[in-house]
C-alpha cells in the first residue's frame, strides 16, 4: 500500500490483520490510495469504536484541458483530442456553457470540435474542467463506512484542512472518549489535530 | 448396496449412455445440468462399481470425481445482506460448496448484524431448520462471535458449522456450547478468494462440513430410512408430471432423509401422500409431508425403519 503511514491498532490482532486488508482493498477499489497519506485504524470490538484518523495528500487544485487532452486550433474551429474519457462529461458541459451548444460538435468519442472565435479558442487549453477535491470527502466517508464492522451506525466525521477522522460505533459515542482517542491517535502519527 | 456420490462432467454427445449405465447399476441420478456442449451429472451409484462408469467415461473425455455432498441442502447463513457480509465469502464458501455437490441455500439475516442488537427470527429459524446443515459465515472478532453466536443459533437443531476470522480454537472457546464444525481464518474480506492459501480455507470447509454430514449419516444408518431419498425422488419424478413444467433447476431437491418438492403444497400434498411406490404402499405412510416455509413448497421427510417397519 502506498500511504506513507498505515497503522492498524486492535486489542484482538487477527481482526486487526483482517481489517488491515479490507481497508487496504477498499480503498485501493474506491481509487482512494493517490489521496490518502498517512492513515491510523483504531478499532475495539469490546468498546466498540471503530476510529480512523489521517492526512490527505496535496491534490492539483484544478483539472486542466491541457492534462488530459490536445487542442489543434485552425481559424475558426478547435479540435480537441482526448486522452483520457473520464474528463469528457465536465468538458462538455464548460464548453456548451462557455460557447453555446450549437457550437460544440462530438463527431466521435475521442475528438470534440468547437467552433467559435480565434483568441477564445486558443484558451480552451487553461480552461478548468473539474476540481478533483471537491467530492474526496464524501468517497473517503462512503469508503470508511465499508471498512467499518456492520451494525455501527452512529457515526462522527470531521475533514479539516486535509485532516479527517471518522469515528463509529455501535452505542452512542462519548464525546470525551472520542476526541482523546483521535487527539491520541494524531499524535502517534506525527501531526497535531 | 452403499451408495457413494460422484459427479460426472463430459460433453452432451452420448451422455445418454451414462446414464442408462447408472441405472442398470441401481444407482440414481440426483441432478442433470446441460450447458451448451457440457454436462454436468450428480449421481449416486454403488461403490464398487465407480470403475464401469469410469471406464465408460474415458473415451468420452469424461470426468468421474467423488462429490461427498452429492444429496445434501445446506443453508450458508450470513448476518445480513449488507456489502459488509456480501458479496466475497460467503458466496464464495456456498460457490465452493456446490462444487462437492452440495445443494446451497444462502440466508441473510434481516437483523444478523451488530453484536448486541443480533437476532434470528422465526420464519429465519423455520428455513433453517428445514436443511440437512447450516454454515454460519460470522465476521473477524471473537469478542462479537462470543457475544452475539447464542443469539444467531437460538433454535437451530440442525448441525451447525462456524467459519470465522479468528483461529479455529477461538471459535472453540468463543462458543459455548460446541457446535459441530469450526474452520477459523476466514474472516470478512472485500475481495474474491483466489490466493492458493485462501482456496485451501475453502477445501478445510468442505471437508469439515463432509466430515459433519459423514456423522449424520452414520446416524442414520444405525436406524436406516424406509427408502432412499435419491429413490423415492424417482418415483415422484416419474409420476407427477407437473414437475417437468417447474423452472427450477432441481424441481426436486434431495436431502439427507428427506426431499424438497418445489410444488405448491396446497395443490399437491395430498395427491403426494397418495402416490404409490410399491403396490399397495403410499408415499404417506413412508414419509411425513409438511408445508416449506421456503415459499409455497413441500418438505417431505422420510421416517426410519423403526417407525413404519417398512424398507423399500
Amino acid at each position: 500500500m502506498a500511504l506513507d503511514y498505515f497503522e492498524v491498532e486492535c486489542p484482538e490482532p487477527v481482526g486487526g490483520e483482517y481489517y488491515r486488508r479490507i481497508a487496504s482493498d477498499v480503498l485501493q477499489d474506491q481509487n482512494l490510495l493517490r489521496v490518502v497519506d498517512r492513515l491510523h485504524i483504531f478499532i475495539d470490538p469490546g468498546i466498540p469504536l471503530f476510529v480512523a484518523v489521517g492526512t490527505m495528500r496535496k491534490l492539483p487544485p484544478f483539472v486542466t484541458v491541457a492534462d488530459f487532452a490536445e487542442v489543434a486550433v485552425r481559424e475558426d474551429r478547435a479540435v480537441i483530442t482526448l486522452g483520457n474519457e473520464a474528463y469528457l462529461a465536465p468538458l462538455l458541459s464548460v464548453l456548451w456553457e462557455r460557447f453555446g451548444r450549437q457550437n460544440v460538435d462530438q463527431p466521435d468519442r475521442f475528438t470534440v470540435v468547437v467552433h467559435g472565435a480565434n483568441p477564445e479558442l486558443h484558451a480552451i487549453d487553461g480552461m478548468h474542467v473539474s476540481n478533483p477535491s471537491e467530492g474526496v470527502y464524501k468517497d473517503l466517508i462512503y469508503a470508511f463506512l465499508h471498512i467499518a464492522p456492520e451494525g455501527f451506525k452512529v457515526r462522527r466525521q470531521q475533514f479539516v484542512d486535509g485532516k479527517f477522522y471518522f469515528a463509529a460505533s455501535e452505542d452512542t459515542l462519548p464525546e470525551d472518549v472520542v476526541d482523546g482517542i483521535v487527539r491520541e491517535r494524531f499524535r502517534r502519527m506525527g501531526v497535531t489535530l | 448396496m452403499i451408495l457413494v456420490p460422484i459427479t460426472y462432467k463430459g460433453g452432451v454427445y452420448q451422455h445418454d449412455m451414462i446414464l442408462e449405465l447408472v441405472e442398470d447399476l441401481g444407482g440414481y441420478v440426483i441432478q442433470k445440468q446441460v450447458m451448451a456442449q457440457e454436462v454436468v451429472l450428480q449421481l449416486m451409484v454403488p461403490r464398487d462399481d465407480i470403475d464401469a462408469i469410469r471406464a465408460m467415461a474415458k473415451p468420452m473425455a469424461g470426468e468421474v470425481t467423488l462429490s461427498p455432498l452429492v444429496g445434501t441442502e445446506i443453508a450458508v447463513i450470513s448476518p445480513s445482506l449488507e456489502i459488509h457480509h456480501l458479496p466475497h465469502t460467503s458466496c464464495d464458501v456456498a460457490e465452493y460448496l456446490r462444487e462437492y455437490g452440495a445443494k446451497t441455500n444462502m440466508i441473510g439475516l434481516s437483523r444478523g448484524f451488530g453484536k448486541r442488537i443480533a437476532q434470528l427470527n422465526v420464519e429465519e429459524r423455520d428455513v433453517i431448520n428445514e436443511h440437512d446443515l447450516a454454515v454460519y459465515v460470522l465476521g473477524n472478532f471473537e469478542t462479537c462471535i462470543a457475544r452475539k453466536f447464542p443469539a444467531l443459533r437460538r433454535g437451530i437443531h440442525v448441525p451447525i458449522v462456524v467459519v470465522g476470522g479468528p483461529s479455529r480454537e477461538a471459535l472453540e472457546r468463543a462458543i459455548d456450547p460446541p457446535v459441530e464444525g469450526y474452520v477459523g481464518g476466514v474472516g470478512r474480506v472485500m475481495h474474491r478468494f483466489k490466493r492458493p492459501e485462501e482456496i485451501e480455507k475453502l477445501e478445510e470447509i468442505v471437508s469439515e462440513v463432509s466430515r459433519v454430514m459423514d456423522r449424520v449419516r452414520e446416524e442414520i444408518a444405525k436406524d436406516p430410512l424406509s427408502i432412499l431419498p435419491a429413490h423415492l425422488m424417482d418415483i415422484i419424478s416419474d409420476r407427477l408430471p407437473e414437475l417437468h413444467e417447474v423452472t427450477s433447476p432441481t424441481p426436486i431437491t434431495v436431502q439427507m432423509a428427506g426431499l424438497r418438492v418445489k410444488l405448491p403444497y396446497d395443490r399437491f400434498a395430498e395427491r403426494l401422500r397418495e402416490l404409490p411406490i410399491d403396490g399397495d404402499l403410499r408415499i404417506g405412510s413412508v414419509a411425513d409431508i409438511s408445508p416449506s416455509r421456503m415459499r409455497n413448497y413441500i418438505l417431505l421427510k422420510i421416517r426410519p425403519f423403526s417407525e413404519t417397519n417398512i424398507m423399500v
